[in-house]
């Protein structure tokens, strides 16, 4: 099976000489999810909206359908049906949720009505500013946003930032089924590590901008040690 | 009947002033620019119209060929859609040139750039076709109608219909239409419109095309009605700016109303003027926008609307200045010298530039270090220049007195017209001194009642003890002494304006120019330290000012005008307003200075000054913020630290050294003397929160919240998200109003602002860490203790060693100290805020979230670093996710859910509490119940 999104040798940061993330590689697979982990400040945030385009690689390359993406487009990504949903959730707050969801409509793509079917409780909010819902609400219409873009390949950021742990359990088999059911590969950023293993295929963990584990998720699940030590041993051993 | 003719008049400029400031809110709200610029294309738009109707098409570039012909008047609704298809295209260059590579900057600088292309335009206008007014033939119907005894022109009131009918249309548009809601998507999030497959610069290209065309729609449709002048139609941008604001740069609605208002009380005064003759001969139509704006953002205002941009430039870096000796000793030398080998205009051209950079240095203290964007200083400079005249002249005040009263007159008005900057930051400020300079040069330096006439206002030479200082005429012309008395000046001056950047004060402007929430919460009196700003400039703007006038023996109107003042902010801003060489640079550049006088003889500029000026503003907003110092600065930096011998080091090196303890610990070492959670006994009640309500509008974000702390107690306030957590924080410094008693150390502090709030022994940090990135840690951390230096209780940790150097060691900060917080990673700028917060030694400190972006052994670090805090006798209330952080450190929790407080107890029994575990876990009221 030939990759539907791969980064080869990716380096992705702020500054040039100065890269968050170095020789990154990853290859996606259509209707697989790949968590993305790794402790704070190792560049998880940064590979993503350098994949997406929000900002220039430094060097390396992203391919989709093995064709390179150009550098620092988000218009080219998303063309591609590459697709982020930042971590800041990114919603036009003053605007409903319909509106929200109307903007991303496409002629003959997801109809809104297929988005609300994954997020059931937001029909009701269909018609409240996106910034009067509650913060799980908002998570689950910036998903949603995404999804009226028929994306082949999501790329979702701390979805769990700034929400209770329970939201997160009922959110995450939903990014499990969004892939089964539309085939997209998924990238998940997670700091709920066993919640995001739970649905995942796939890991790749990151610590200082470098991968430190790429393996199949129940590898993980199965000796969490491993992923301990991932965090731990890498943290201390930048400490000596 | 007369006043009502006189207001139906009005309607002519007010519906210019609606048209343009239709367009200020579709470029604002489609690409946050606030384009100063905005009147220029309606002048832009006039010639165009005025040269199409006589056969020719204008090309509005100096060294071209005034206009080429083409064969004949295309008609009156050809030349008029011509015209705005040409001003529709010109917008859209603009915005590719101009403001698309600004795309991510602060608005302050988008609307510094406008007033780049304001000055271009308007200088290329002139160049071309010189400043003679033009007449063009009507387009309305030009009948007067007379019902009920009032004449009614019916050309005012077709263009007022025609362009509340653009207005609506553009707001059924806006409304309606995919790419309406487009725009106001794009418009509140940059960021979710790319994510969301939409083109933010489409957007923002269509909408620039669209504004310019409806400003350009103003310039056709007026031009028959007020004599095309380039000056004149440029400045239609003051009461349409005044506008757009009473619509908060956003509405449409409100702003074409505010406009006509406008026009019609400036129609009306013109004819009070007459017939009243207690009001001033001239200038009161300009005093209408210069009112409104006061008074809107007095009693209403609120802050205009952000674009949630991806990042966001700052103004430049504004150097420390190190070693003083070393530039004044060689730079009053090289003045003196200067002044010695020169002789007629040379000798006059490097005394200007003494005068000017005064100016320049007005405007870094105002612009450089305190953020604030003044139009002003030039019209404070010519008040002081006109006050003169009237000390020296009228009343015979002698001469050191005569100089200083002025320059205290300007800074009287300076201070005056920085009272809204108080309530409001950012644009408002440059909006509202562009109408105060406009409104000071009509109604003062243009009215012939005030101003001495045709002649000018007469000032007298300076003498002192005898000494004849003038700058002398005829062959004398210029004096040395005259000179010298400005190198001294200077010298007096930009000593004291080192002096600032190096004090307290200095760090205080600085502090608030970066992030005004945070200096507040650093214990800066914000209102006051912005107003201290306006009047020190407009002090040293006033100095300027009478040393001009003595320059010129005479304060004319033609020397402070409100555009020059735009022109000679742009050279301030090219030399680098940030710092006191740009200052003094400035005085070189600027017209009458030594590099103008030189170059003026080789090349004659005439109004090709204004156009380089114009230019160089956008390309050092676009490229170099710091200005033509910027660069030297950064050698001298390189240079200091070569001779200085520091080492240099990655700045990944220092990432993460902090944690080192942490190493120790889990290695067996001696851990910081960190107290287990219940050891100390608690002491008296220092904060006591009761009956605390909070509510946004019908919201209510925090109801009857009510806890006590006590001294050196470590208490968690932790609750699921949206439980208002931080606004009870916000509420209890100051931050957010609220209802209900907030006691600290005894004294009700509600009521009492932020700042006082810290002085009384409180200390906090922000969710979003809310650091001044371009300063130093140790910068940073020392801003803080602006909050321990008014009195009132705090705590004392100086009984041994330097408070500071503990503050450091406690932290774990001293291998950081002198780094830009830039460069840090989030941890580190995490331990910096908390530092910021404990430098102004409080009782009591509330912390936001701060092992956000931390990793969870980095959470534990932070929460032993906080027990060691604790044992120098700090309260701390911690908010954070991290439960793991809170249970471990906290000597008690109390949990908050839906704005109450539903829980209050030590961690174990909080753990064990079943309506915790409802809050947190539970789906009875969770307000995300899947249908399932």
């Amino acid at each position: 099976m030939s990759a539907l999104l791969e980064c080869r040798g990716l380096d992705a940061g702020y500054l040039k000489g100065r890269p968050v993330v170095r020789g990154f590689d990853v290859e996606l697979q259509a209707g697989q999810v790949t968590a993305l982990l790794g402790p704070n400040g190792a560049g998880k945030t940064t590979v993503m909206i350098t994949v997406a385009g929000l900002q220039p690689s430094l060097d390396g390359e992203v391919l989709v359908d093995g064709e390179a993406l150009a550098r620092g487009s988000a218009r080219a990504a998303a063309r591609k049906g590459v697709v982020l949903v930042p971590d800041d959730r990114a919603l036009f707050t003053g605007l409903t949720t319909r509106d929200n969801l109307a903007l991303c409509r496409r002629r003959g793509g997801t109809t809104i009505d297929e988005v609300l079917d994954f997020f059931p409780s937001l029909r009701k909010r269909i018609k409240v500013e996106a910034g009067k819902l509650s913060g799980g609400e908002q998570q689950m219409l910036a998903v949603g946003r995404a999804l009226m873009l028929d994306p082949r390949v999501l790329l979702i950021d701390e979805l769990s930032m700034g929400l209770a742990p329970v939201i997160v359990e009922e959110l995450l088999p939903i990014v499990r089924r969004v892939a089964t059911e539309t085939n997209a590969a998924v990238v998940l950023v997670e700091q709920h590590v066993h919640l995001a293993l739970d649905v995942a295929d796939h890991a790749v963990v990151l610590a200082h901008g470098a991968t430190v584990l790429s393996l199949p998720a129940a590898d993980l699940r199965a000796d969490p040690s491993v992923l301990e030590n991932a965090y731990m041993g890498e943290t201390s051993a930048a400490v000596r | 009947m007369l006043h009502i003719g006189f207001l139906l008049l009005g309607l002519g400029s007010g519906a210019v002033f609606a048209a343009l400031a239709v367009a200020l809110v579709v470029t604002y709200r489609s690409s946050g620019v606030v384009n100063f610029g905005t009147g220029a294309l309606a002048l832009l738009a006039a010639y165009f119209y005025a040269f199409l109707r006589k056969g020719e098409l204008l090309i509005p570039i100096p060294g071209f060929d005034r206009s080429v012909p083409i064969g004949g008047d295309p008609g009156m609704i050809p030349s008029i859609l011509i015209t705005l298809v040409i001003s529709a295209l010109f917008g859209v260059l603009l915005y590719l040139v101009v403001f698309r590579p600004l795309r991510n900057a602060a608005p302050v600088a988008k609307a510094v750039a406008s007033i780049g292309v304001l000055l271009i335009i308007q200088a290329a206008i002139a160049a071309q076709v010189g400043t003679q007014a033009q007449s063009v033939a009507p387009i309305l119907p030009k009948d007067v109608v007379e019902l009920f005894g009032i004449r009614i022109p019916v050309d005012r009131v077709w263009f007022a219909a025609i362009i509340v009918a653009v207005g609506v249309l553009l707001t059924l548009w806006f409304r309606f239409t995919r790419f309406g809601l487009a725009t106001r998507a794009a418009a509140e999030s940059e960021k979710g419109a790319l994510v969301s497959g939409l083109s933010p610069e489409r957007i923002a290209v269509a909408n620039w095309a669209i504004s310019a065309a409806v400003a350009g729609l103003a310039g056709i449709l007026i031009a028959p009605i007020v004599p095309v002048v380039p000056s004149a139609y440029t400045l239609f941008i003051v009461p349409a700016l005044a506008a757009a604001l009473v619509g908060n740069l956003t509405a449409l609605g409100p702003a074409i109303a505010a406009a006509f208002a406008i026009g019609m009380l400036q129609s009306e005064l013109t004819y009070l003027q007459s017939l009243w003759t207690w009001l001033p001969a001239n200038g009161t139509a300009q005093l209408v926008p210069l009112v409104v704006i006061l008074v809107f953002l007095v009693f209403r205002g609120r802050p205009l609307p952000s674009r949630g941009a991806i990042v966001q430039r700052s103004l430049g870096r504004a150097p420390r200045p190190r070693n003083l000796l070393i530039p004044a000793v060689a730079g009053t030398a090289i003045a003196v010298i200067a002044l010695l080998v020169t002789s007629g205009g040379t000798r006059a051209g490097v005394i200007f530039t003494l005068v000017y950079a005064f100016l320049g240095l007005s405007w870094v203290v105002v612009t450089g270090y305190a953020g604030q964007i003044s139009l002003a200083q030039l019209a404070l400079a010519g008040v002081s220049a006109f006050a003169l005249n009237r000390f020296a002249e009228g009343w015979g005040v002698p001469f050191p007195f005569a100089p200083l009263l002025a320059a205290l007159a300007a800074t009287v008005i300076g201070v005056l017209v920085g009272l809204p900057a108080l309530r409001i930051r950012g644009l408002p400020v440059a909006i509202v001194t562009l109408a105060l300079a406009v409104a000071v040069e009509a109604l003062w330096f243009r009215n012939t009642d005030w101003n001495g006439g045709l002649g000018g206002a007469p000032i007298g030479a300076p003498t002192l003890f005898g000494i004849d200082l003038g700058i002398g005429s005829g062959e004398a012309y210029p004096r040395l002494s005259f000179g010298l008395m400005c190198v001294v000046l200077l010298l007096v001056v930009g000593l004291g304006v080192a002096a600032l950047r190096r004090s307290r004060l200095g760090a205080a402007m600085l502090a608030v120019r970066a992030n005004e929430r945070s200096a507040a919460a650093a214990g800066i009196a914000v209102s006051r330290t912005k107003i201290t700003a306006f009047a020190i400039g407009a002090f040293i703007a006033g100095i300027g000012g009478a040393l001009l006038g003595y320059a010129q023996t005479l304060a004319t109107a033609d020397a402070f005008t409100a555009i020059g003042g735009l022109g000679l902010f742009a050279t301030v801003y090219i030399a680098g307003v940030t710092s006191l060489a740009g200052g003094i640079v400035a005085g070189v550049l600027a017209p009458g200075g030594i590099l103008y006088t030189v170059l003026n003889d080789l090349f004659s500029l005439g109004y090709w000054y204004d156009i380089v000026a114009g230019i160089g503003l956008i390309l050092t907003v676009i490229a170099e913020p710091e200005g033509i110092v910027g660069p030297w600065h950064r050698m001298v930096d390189r240079l200091h630290d070569r001779f200085t011998q520091q080492p240099e080091r990655a700045p990944e090196a220092y990432d993460e050294s902090f944690l080192d303890d942490a190493a120790a610990v889990e290695s067996g070492g001696p851990a910081v003397p960190a107290t287990p959670a219940t050891a100390a006994p608690f002491g008296d009640v220092v904060l006591r929160v009761d009956g605390l309500g909070v509510r946004y509008g019908g919201v209510v974000a925090v109801e009857d919240a009510s806890f006590d702390l006590r001294e050196g107690e470590i208490v968690g306030l932790i609750g699921p998200n949206g439980a208002g957590k931080t606004t009870l924080v916000d509420a209890i410094t100051g931050f957010a109003p609220s209802t209900g008693r907030i006691e600290l150390l005894g004294r009700d502090v509600a009521g009492v602002k932020p700042h006082r709030r810290m002085w009384a022994g409180m200390g906090r940090t922000f969710q979003g860490i809310e650091l001044y990135e371009d300063l130093t840690v140790e910068e940073n951390v020392s801003v803080g203790q602006e909050a321990g230096r008014h009195g009132g209780p705090h705590t004392d940790w100086s009984q041994d060693e330097d408070y500071m150097a503990r503050l450091f060691r406690v932290l774990k900060l001293d291998d950081v100290r002198d780094r830009p917080v830039r460069e840090l990673s989030q941890g580190h700028k995490q331990l910096v805020s908390v530092a910021r917060a404990l430098a102004g030694r409080p009782r009591v400190i509330l912390l936001d979230e701060p092992a956000s972006g931390l990793d969870s052994t980095e959470s534990a670090w932070l929460g032993r670093r906080l027990r060691a805090v604790r044992d120098y006798g700090v309260t701390i209330l911690l908010i954070d996710h991290d439960m793991g952080l809170v249970l471990e450190v906290c000597d008690r929790v109390v949990v908050l859910d839906l704005g109450t407080v539903i829980a209050d107890g030590p961690p174990a029994v909080i753990r064990a509490d079943p309506k915790v575990t409802a809050a947190y876990l539970g789906t009875t009221h969770s307000p995300v119940v899947t249908g399932s």
